[in-house]
């Protein structure tokens, strides 16, 4: 079982790797997300370890969070992608044009 | 352990087996039916009375070329009807067909998968239902297919808050999500002839799960996504023969799983039928048989209605769906849930 | 055991699959297969509710949102024309091990306190009192952020219905 938390802890480096390396902005929200969930497994360990159930609503309100991150992060994709024709972060220099 | 494994397959290959046998049963009353209400005579050539048709229908299936398209994308292709007929059949899981049975010295419950969330897995299971549709339509490479999917996936995340909300309400009003304590709540009647069914007790929670479940199985009249006049078949339209045999199956089996949800929260699950509980008194061992042709009779009835609504119905169009969803059924639902929750509470005060 | 090394082996492969793969959507269906491999753990760790929690609304909303998305800006005609940077991925992934050596550094000098005992499953009542006694400020404050998001959406993607003068002249052709 405790393969568990090496997995957390894999999960959440590989979506930091995913975050930095990957150059269009839906691909670093998909990393965002794997981050999320290696540290929600995490939250969930950590509730079966010590037997307090705060941490599962832990759970339940990042859920919440990073659902509606996801909703306005991709709401903003797609006026970007309206505006510039692009999701690539190289393309976007320019803030004002 | 063994014997738990046998116990599975064996609730396995009923539970499972029965949408999956009477599927050709369910597919000759449709045709039937659609020529009864247009008046004309249906399939009647293959066999007494055409009841060899869908055996016809199958042969065909089987032996037809499957034409894959060069345009394609391949993986995803072959993956959608796979996808769309394993999560079909998911929520088939949680549903019980009979009371529980003491048998061999101890309780056997006759559902697949037993937990404590109960009722809330087949709706868990049942969101994923837009990934196969989604998939094919996208894996088509072919506009039509595209937006079929994109107007089908963007229906059933819609509709899928009107299920949500009247479960919540049914789930608050009767205490509990576990099925089998939902049916012995529904189990009685009231002054002597009413049966204790949830349909009465919330008539709104049972209009919006019904408009939800034909939603969420692409029926008419919500079927814009597969709609043979608008955008020709829309995502099963690159698929031919066995695979498209496949996204047949999923959203039969989808109407049944659906239909035995509604029946459950509604109507009263397995308990029995009006004039069945006279026959129990004479022989009580036959309860768990009553119980199971209770169930069977319910959903026939709810996939009767299903074909009787589609073709009497005229179809939506788009923007009217995407209003009624949202504008007319979410406030309903929650109107609902709030009026369910001031009553639950001033009962128990 | 058997059962750990399988879910942690289909999770690690699938999550791999969702960095590492050159199409987005891949990407995309990678992230969905995470999802449910992590639900499956946390149905084996005997948390039912969370797991189902998290199907509906991980797998079946999240996911979802992504790939609509995705097909909505057709993403795979230019996702393929853009080359990796070697030396940025070696980076990269050199800050990666040494973040995650750390990590399993720490985990495993107190593994002994962290090892998990209880494995029935937690009860979804008990949960619910503490939601409702304890977390009710949290609740309704994540309801008003939902609330939020949803108008945010709204706005953001700005869905105006300008009628007829917004037509351009060839649309006004076809229509005519």
């Amino acid at each position: 079982m405790s393969i568990y938390y090496y997995l957390s802890a894999f999960l959440f480096c590989l979506g930091l790797l995913g975050t930095i390396f990957k150059k269009d902005l839906i691909s670093m929200l998909l990393c965002v997300e794997l981050m999320m969930g290696g540290v929600s497994l995490l939250f969930i360990l950590f509730s079966k370890s010590t037997g307090f159930l705060d941490a599962q609503l832990m759970v339940v309100f990042t859920l919440i969070v990073s659902a509606c991150e996801v909703a306005i992060g991709l709401s903003l994709i797609i006026a970007l992608y309206r505006k510039k024709q692009t999701i690539y972060t190289d393309d976007i220099k320019i803030i004002t044009e | 352990m063994l014997e738990a494994t046998i116990e599975i397959l064996i609730k396995t290959i009923i539970i499972l087996g029965l949408p999956l046998g009477s599927l050709p049963i369910i597919i000759h009353v449709e045709r039937r039916g659609a020529a009864f209400m247009q008046k004309r005579l249906g399939p009647n050539r293959v066999g007494p009375f055409g009841l060899l048709q869908p055996l016809a229908d199958v042969a065909k299936f089987m032996f037809k070329e499957e034409v894959q398209p060069a345009h394609v994308r391949p993986f995803f292709y072959t993956a959608a009807p796979m996808i769309a007929l394993v999560v079909a059949l998911l929520p088939l899981a949680c549903i019980p067909i009979a009371g529980p049975i003491e048998a061999f010295g101890r309780t056997i419950y006759p559902e697949v998968f037993r937990s404590e969330m109960g009722i809330f897995f087949a709706f868990a299971v049942s969101a994923l239902g837009s990934y196969g549709i989604l998939l094919a339509g996208w894996a088509s490479n072919n506009k039509y297919s595209m937006l079929g999917a994109l107007r089908a996936c963007a229906q059933m995340v819609s509709y899928e808050l009107s299920l949500s909300t009247s479960l919540v309400a049914m789930v608050f009003l009767y205490g509990t999500n576990d099925i089998h304590a939902m049916v012995a709540e529904q189990t009685g009647y009231w002054f002597g002839f009413l049966p204790r069914w949830g349909f009465f007790l919330q008539p709104v929670a049972a209009m919006l799960f019904l408009v939800g479940i034909f939603a969420e199985s692409n029926r008419l009249p919500f079927d814009l996504a597969e709609g043979e006049s608008e955008i020709v078949a829309g995502y099963h339209l690159e698929y031919s023969s066995m695979k498209f045999a496949l996204f047949f199956m999923a959203e039969y089996i989808h109407m049944i799983a659906l239909s035995a949800l509604f029946i459950i929260m509604f109507f009263g699950g397995y308990s029995l039928l009006p004039g069945m509980d006279l026959i129990v008194d004479q022989a009580p061992s036959l309860l768990v048989v009553l119980q199971a042709t209770s169930l069977i009779i319910k959903v026939a009835f709810m996939i009767w209605f299903f074909v009787w609504v589609r073709w009497t119905l005229p179809r939506f169009r788009y923007d009217q769906l995407m209003s009624l969803g949202w504008e007319r059924l979410l406030p309903l639902g929650i109107a609902n849930l709030i009026v369910t929750v001031l009553f639950v509470y001033f009962r128990n005060q | 055991m058997a059962m750990d090394i399988l879910l942690t082996l289909l999770t690690v492969v699938f999550a791999l699959m969702v960095v590492f793969s050159k199409k987005t959507v891949v990407a995309a269906f990678s992230l969905l297969m995470t999802l449910l491999s992590l639900a499956m753990i946390y149905f084996q760790l005997g948390t039912v509710f969370l797991s189902a929690v998290q199907v509906l609304i991980n797998a079946g909303a999240v996911a979802i949102l992504f790939v609509f998305v995705m097909m909505l800006i057709n993403l795979e005609e230019f996702s393929n024309n853009r080359e990796r940077n070697k030396v940025k991925l070696v980076i990269s992934t050199f800050t990666m091990l040494v973040v995650l050596g750390v990590l399993a550094l720490v985990i495993n000098n107190n593994i002994e306190t962290l090892s998990i005992v209880n494995l029935s499953d937690s009860s979804m009542t008990a949960l619910f009192d503490k939601l409702f006694n304890s977390y009710f400020l949290p609740f309704e404050m994540a309801t008003v952020l939902l609330l939020a998001s949803i108008v945010a959406c709204i706005v953001i993607t700005g869905h105006e219905k300008h009628g007829k003068e917004e037509l351009k002249e060839q649309d006004k052709m076809g229509v005519e």
